[in-house]
């Protein structure tokens, strides 16, 4: 034993501030999850593939970076929050409490939502598509929307419900158990919206997600653009993530903290509900087939 | 107890309670316990379900009382803001601890710092380097932790827990599944922090609190049965304990010894027996099996 035990006593010497060193940690950690990184490897891979052929039906590479950012980020951000509750009489004792411990993990989100980024950047450069027509009816300002909602806000999303949900449900497979549901959720309101797209509670329904699709296709040059605006659309996923965010952060807030999260959940759920009506009732009247 | 002798108590003590008691349901975990905890080490007894880690928890500030006032190092613990100030200065090892799946002892005793605010990386980097130093893992630094022994996954949790020698430290069964080189070694590293900590050890291993402690606290039933010193203690069992070829019927407590004798321990011995020096042990086995029910009792009261 070397170790000096006296000439320790000392103040822990406070660089910059504990939540910036955690989420710095976090986000290093969160960057080589192997969920993730297998999530992010299937998305270049997907994206690249896209680009050999032309491409005729944008609804067939899109849902990837949501599936493998968003769904295997949820994953691993849940299995990040999980990982240290086997260590929590130890954590749970530390300056550092639970709402600025969920905060810093809430930042690996970023890894996912740069990657989704750089997604709608390839897709968007380098995606050789038939035509403008591919898009559908939609402006070119609203196709960007829905590449947008498509794979960037989902990569910012899915790892933002995996803390909340590692923050409170004790389930291992919850998160795995989630992204099913989710899956499920949207192959099930499109499968309506393939049928009948335009009565406004099939657009509502098919909205109801934290991902949608625009868009169908028959044949090979056929498009129909659905109801419902994308733009709105990103406001009803942005407002979700906000939701997330405080459920992760109301899990051991205190005080202050608490109350000002508490009154925050409600403004934020009725800022979601309106967008969510205000995305179905936007966009186009009805289905434009062309 | 007057109020101005229970304020003159709470500024003076590194920790004071006053009435505490801890409820679970309907089960009385603590009840009414009074303290006042100074720097040295002051080791906690009693046998399964005393209460001994429902205490130990709630000077960790990890759990709050039912009833009554706790203060450590004058601030209390349940008010937040005052309860971050107390793990600033709290080193807390818990009877159970898990441990991340790939992690080091090096990377989890460095995350441990960071959430103790060590976040200057060569300074953290040192101190991390430090503690692991002195509970004899340096060697040990960059193996995962899950590949560890029970001894040496119980010595990582001890090294977080001496991060920056805190003034207060709380220790539940530090020694367990520790080897007895290696527990010398950190009754070496408790005894010198004790000059200016106050080291709280709750453990079932008497021969730890009676190298290391001045003081003990023995806890029966959520109640204190002992505060007093080690020798306090052990002189209540001068006269108790003898040999015998035979387990003797009067005894409380008998058990064979490695001579193949019979070490016997009561509160009234037979005549002509040969009586030896008690231990810690002895004399606490004594206190336990003394009276059938028996009055929480204070050294300077009883």
């Amino acid at each position: 034993m070397t170790a000096s035990l006296v000439a320790a006593r000392a103040e822990p010497v406070v660089g910059r501030s504990v939540f910036t060193a955690l989420a710095t940690r976090e986000l290093r950690r969160f960057a080589v999850n192997p969920v993730f990184l297998a999530g992010a490897a299937l998305t270049a891979v997907t994206v690249w593939n896209a680009g050999r052929t032309a491409v005729t039906e944008i609804d067939t590479v899109t849902p990837y970076p949501a599936i493998y950012l968003g769904g295997f980020g949820m994953m691993a951000a849940f299995w990040q929050t999980r990982s240290m509750r086997a260590s929590e009489p130890i954590v749970g004792t530390t300056p550092a409490t639970l709402p600025i411990r969920t905060a810093a993990l809430c930042t690996v989100a970023i890894v996912p939502f740069l990657c989704g980024v750089a997604s709608l950047i390839a897709l968007r450069l380098y995606l050789p598509v038939a035509g403008d027509w591919v898009y559908g009816a939609f402006s070119p300002s609203a196709r960007i929307a829905v590449l947008v909602e498509q794979t960037v806000l989902p990569a910012l999303g899915g790892p933002l419900l995996g803390v909340a949900l590692g923050r409170w449900v004790r389930f291992p497979g919850a998160a795995f158990g989630l992204f099913l549901i989710l899956y499920g959720w949207v192959t099930l309101v499109t499968i309506v919206s393939l049928t009948h797209p335009d009565p406004t509670q099939n657009v509502a329904l098919r909205l109801f997600a934290p991902f949608a699709f625009f868009t169908s296709y028959e044949n090979v040059t056929e498009v129909t653009t659905w109801r419902g605006s994308p733009w709105l659309f990103i406001g009803w996923q942005f407002a979700l993530c906000v939701i997330a965010v405080l459920a992760a952060l109301l899990r051991g807030a205190e005080s202050r903290v608490r109350f000002t999260i508490v009154r925050a959940l409600p403004m934020a759920g009725v800022a979601a509900v309106l967008l969510l009506v205000l995305a179905t009732g936007g966009g186009l009247a009805h289905a434009v087939r062309a | 107890m007057t109020t101005a002798t229970l304020e003159a108590s709470v500024t003076t003590a590194s920790i004071s309670m006053r009435g505490v008691g801890r409820v679970y349901g309907a089960t009385v975990a603590l009840a009414g316990v009074d303290l006042d905890l100074q720097p040295g080490v002051i080791g906690l007894l009693g046998p399964n379900g005393a209460g001994k880690t429902t205490l130990i928890r709630l000077l960790a500030t990890a759990l709050p009382p039912t009833e009554g006032e706790i203060h450590v190092l004058g601030r209390d613990p349940e008010v937040p803001a005052q309860r971050t100030g107390i793990r600033r200065r709290l080193g807390y090892l818990p009877q159970e601890v898990g441990f991340p799946r790939g992690f080091t002892a090096s990377t989890f005793v460095d995350y441990i710092a960071l959430l103790k605010e060590w976040t200057e990386l060569a300074a953290r980097h040192a101190e991390v380097r430090r503690v692991l130093d002195l509970v004899g893992l340096s060697d040990l630094a960059a193996k995962r932790i899950r590949a560890m022994s029970g001894g040496q996954r119980r010595r990582v949790a001890l090294a977080q827990a001496l991060l920056g020698s805190p003034p207060v430290l709380i220790l539940d069964e530090p020694t367990a599944g520790v080897d007895p080189e290696q527990r010398v070694t950190l009754r070496t590293v408790l005894a010198e922090l004790a000059r200016t900590s106050t080291v709280v050890l709750s453990t079932h291993q008497t021969e730890d609190i009676a190298a290391l402690c001045e003081r003990v606290i023995v806890l029966d039933r959520g109640r204190v049965r002992y505060d007093g010193s080690v020798t306090g203690l052990v002189a209540r069992a001068v006269g108790r304990v003898w040999l015998a070829d035979q387990p003797d019927p009067v005894a409380t407590v008998s058990w064979r010894t490695g001579t193949g004798r019979y070490r016997n321990v009561a509160a009234h011995a037979g005549d002509g027996v040969e009586h030896v020096e008690p231990s810690l042990e002895d004399a606490y086995l004594l206190l336990r099996g003394g009276s059938p029910e028996p009055e929480p009792t204070r050294e300077g009261a009883s």
